[in-house]
């Protein structure tokens, strides 16, 4: 028998560097010419120079490079994908195996921590303009501390309780603690950015603001038609991580949790339930493994939690009297493939759908309402990036559209002339 | 079955089973720790320096360089000779030689004048060990008429040398100091005074770090620190340097043969300085040592290192064809030569195998930063380019991190020279 990792919720589940793991570790880093781990990230968060910075005893130096570069950059150190970005761009991969990059810049992050730095400034004399973020997720996290660093007067938008979009209301814990990602959202405010919670923007809100960033995300439960979807028991990936984040170790996932999905977000939920009691879960995937959108070593950890994992079957029905009792799974591709599985909880972590964009700004809306914002103008004096307008792709990502949107702000800013 | 050879040498008319001994510091300073060692199968053990003077320590007294998160690269310690009662350590002594008489306990003694150097000559000779080291060469003694002080001065080399000869016919190896000149001078006058042999190196006088908590070097004594003596892998290459030149001193060895301690392999050096492996002692063994002392590395792993030492050096003389010891000690010392007598005529230029290349670049940093511009770097493919620059000179060699991938590759002869057979180094590991 596998011996399963018991955790908790809240518990950060990969010890992080120490000083000297750290050197060990950057001393294996080659110190490549033309780095193509720092041609890997899409932020541009330049690992071979924060590598080499830790290398030669320079971590606050490392921290810098990280924090200039990515605002997010303590988040993404937990969430990157880094097995098919950075990493898989390691030189040292045709040795052995890659640099783990993603910890030794988690290391460098909490020495910024340890030594209380504060890397990112705002000039004292800001600019006339006034520009608003609505949302305050990832991509708008990164816009904000852009504008800030260039004088501008920012304003974060948001409708809960909380700044961080999925970081806070998403993501595992055990992946990505809360604070860590509030360590994040300290850099953006000590940059001045205000924030505004439990604000649901509206159109006319925006009118006084000589910019507009719309990094909404998206939100809302993308659930199949299928018989049984409106019982008790039945959630979306959304509902499902936000309670838990929200309420912690008081919510009750259930016994046995089903979670349809193959994405990093269908193992955040399984995860989510595991952790927090559950006595059975398994994740249910209509392709196969290779063809899941999924980062490899999540699954992995999920393993070693003593998840299941059940691919090629697709939910067709839900069955119960007033709440889940079991769910009925057919073959995706096999006709003759039938499963049945009794659960208390099915979770559809199946993708999510965008909110009525128009309803916050008067923004062009293509495909399943997203955001048409090619290099982030969404039109005039609106601007998008993230997963409003890339369709939910990676928090690196959306720091990456967000910087972009941010420079193509600050253009639009000057060409207008509002100094 | 665990290979077996003859390791034993004949080390100053003394049968050893091993070239292996413990070096005289804290890893051989009582009863216990040297019957351990001996059970681990060290061949013998220079016991920790017994004075007159017992020695009052600092605290702490040891710190350590390291270098991209390898550590103790180098070892600095503080401590003197020994803290125990002088009597206490002949008891200790005594009981080693009675107990162990298969293996080697040599007291190493210090003095502070010629009467000192008698009287611990005379407990030697009463404990009845085989041979006696006399320590000139600690660089942290609290007093300057004893340790580095006194093995840089011929007159008090010879003097010692001679005070602890004319009471005692055991022989005597003087421990000499690295923090010199040139060494065969201050051995050639232990030698003259009475001396059998020489060992080095003892320790080099060092700052390791400096502490900025107290703006001061380390380890920090109360807000202060001293220089005091460096050891471990760092020093091999210095100690290795020592052991060459005095081997290659003919007058050493003509004053041992004069002396009547010529037991048929010239002078009988014994080798210290940074040895961890049974490669290490192999490279001392090949300058001419015939044993080799250790410290720093058991005090980095314990005495069990020796295993490895024997099985290791066992291998290699399997490999080599060699049946015993003599056949291999001393056999690089013709093919090191002085660097005016060196082949000049010719460039050994680097080959590069593109299959095992990873692409990172560092021949062509190193090469352009540090050398002769002498690789192009093709950013396409990611691959370095040899041009016409090239000297020949290996710094390419030495940075690539993927093994065999640059190696040895043409000969190019420098116009007019003469070409000749030429020996070089194939495999790198």
């Amino acid at each position: 028998m596998s011996k399963v990792v018991k955790a908790k919720y809240t518990a950060e589940a990969v010890a992080g560097f120490t000083h000297r793991t750290a050197m060990e570790e950057a001393a294996r880093c080659l110190l490549c010419h033309d780095a193509p781990c720092s041609q890997g990230c899409p932020a541009g968060t330049d690992p071979a120079k924060f590598i080499r910075s830790i290398r030669f005893r320079n971590v606050k130096g490392a921290a810098e490079t990280i924090r200039e570069n990515n605002i997010l950059g303590g988040s993404c150190a937990r969430v990157c994908p880094y097995d098919r970005l950075c990493e898989e761009a390691c030189s040292r991969c045709g040795i052995d195996k890659p640099i783990q990059i993603g910890k030794l810049q988690r290391y460098a992050i909490e020495q910024e921590k340890v030594f209380k730095m504060k890397i990112l400034k705002a000039p004292a004399k800001k600019k006339a303009a006034k520009v608003a973020c609505v949302g305050a997720g990832p991509a708008s996290l990164a816009a904000a501390a852009e504008l800030a660093k260039a004088g501008y007067r920012v304003t974060i938008f948001e409708r809960e309780e909380k700044a961080g979009g999925v970081l806070t209301y998403g993501i595992v814990p055990s992946r990505l603690p809360q604070a860590v990602v509030d360590h994040d959202i300290a850099q953006v405010k000590g940059l001045g950015v205000k924030f505004e919670f439990g604000k649901e923007v509206k159109a006319a809100d925006l009118e006084e603001y000589d910019a507009v960033f719309v990094g909404t995300g998206l939100w809302g439960a993308n659930l199949p038609k299928i018989e049984g979807i409106e019982l008790a028991g039945v959630y979306s990936a959304v509902d499902f991580l936000k309670a838990a984040r929200t309420q912690k170790n008081a919510f009750d996932p259930g016994k046995k949790v089903l979670v349809v999905g193959g994405g990093d977000v269908a193992v955040d939920c399984a995860v989510t339930a595991k952790l927090l009691g559950a006595e059975d879960v398994k994740i249910v995937y209509r392709r196969t493994l290779e063809e899941a959108p999924g980062n490899m070593t999540e699954f992995q950890y999920a393993l070693t939690l003593g998840i299941g994992i059940t691919t090629g079957m697709a939910p067709a029905a839900i069955k119960g009297a007033d709440k889940v009792e079991a769910v009925e799974f057919k073959g995706f591709r096999d006709e003759a493939a039938q499963l049945v599985l009794s659960a208390d909880t099915i979770v559809f972590a199946t993708g999510q759908t965008a909110e009525d964009q128009t309803a916050v700004a008067p923004v062009k809306v293509a495909d399943k309402g997203l955001i048409k914002a090619p290099k982030g103008k969404a039109g005039g004096k609106f601007f998008a990036a993230g997963d409003i307008v890339n369709g939910g792709k990676t928090v690196v990502e959306a720091v990456a559209a967000g910087k972009e949107a941010a420079d193509a702000m600050i253009a639009y800013l000057e060409k207008k002339g509002v100094k | 079955m665990a290979i077996k050879k003859d390791l034993s040498v004949n080390y100053l008319g003394v049968k050893c089973q091993n070239p292996f001994f413990l070096s005289s510091s804290p890893v051989g300073g009582n009863y216990d720790m040297v019957r351990k060692c001996y059970e681990t199968g060290w061949a013998g053990c220079f016991f920790k320096t017994v004075g007159i003077f017992v020695a009052d320590e600092c605290s702490p007294r040891f710190d350590q360089t390291n270098k991209e998160g390898l550590p103790w690269l180098g070892f600095k310690n503080m401590e003197q000779i020994s803290d125990k009662p002088t009597e206490q350590n002949f008891e200790y002594i005594y009981r080693l030689v009675r107990d162990y008489p298969e293996h080697v306990t040599v007291a190493t003694i210090m003095g502070s004048s010629e009467e000192e150097w008698k009287q611990l000559a005379k407990m030697c000779d009463e404990a009845g060990v085989p041979l006696i080291e006399g320590n000139f060469s600690c660089p942290q003694m609290t007093s300057h008429d004893m340790g580095s002080d006194v093995g840089t001065n011929n007159e008090l080399v010879e003097k010692y040398a001679r005070a602890v000869t004319s009471v005692t016919d055991i022989p005597f190896i003087a421990k000499m100091t690295p923090n010199c000149k040139n060494m065969e001078e201050h051995a050639r006058a232990a030698i003259k005074g009475g001396a059998a042999a020489v060992s080095a190196i003892n320790t080099i006088k060092s700052i390791t770090n400096l502490d900025f908590e107290n703006m001061t070097a380390m380890p920090v004594v109360n807000g202060k620190s001293s220089i005091s003596g460096y050891s471990g892998a760092a020093v091999k290459p210095i100690a290795l340097r020592f052991c060459t030149q005095v081997q290659q001193d003919e007058e050493i060895h003509k004053l041992v043969k004069e002396k009547g301690f010529d037991f048929g392999y010239g002078h009988e050096m014994s080798g210290i300085g940074g040895i961890e492996t049974w490669r290490d002692a192999a490279e001392f063994l090949a300058v001419g040592c015939r044993t080799v002392q250790v410290t720093t590395a058991i005090m980095q792993y314990g005495y069990r290192i020796v295993e490895d030492m024997i099985s290791g050096l066992s291998h290699f003389m399997d490999e080599r064809g060699f049946d015993n010891l003599d056949q291999f000690i001393g056999c690089a010392l013709p093919n090191i030569i002085p660097a005016e007598e060196l082949n000049r005529d010719f460039r050994l230029l680097p080959k590069f195998d593109d299959k095992k290349c990873v692409g990172c670049g560092r021949c062509y940093v190193s090469c352009y930063d540090a050398a002769h511009q002498a690789i192009d770097w093709n950013e396409k493919k990611r691959r370095p380019e040899l041009n016409d620059n090239c000297v020949g000179c290996h710094l390419c060699l030495n940075v690539c991190p993927v093994q065999g991938c640059i190696t040895p590759g043409e000969i190019q002869w420098k116009e007019g020279r003469e070409p000749v057979d030429v020996k070089f180094k194939k495999e790198y590991i």
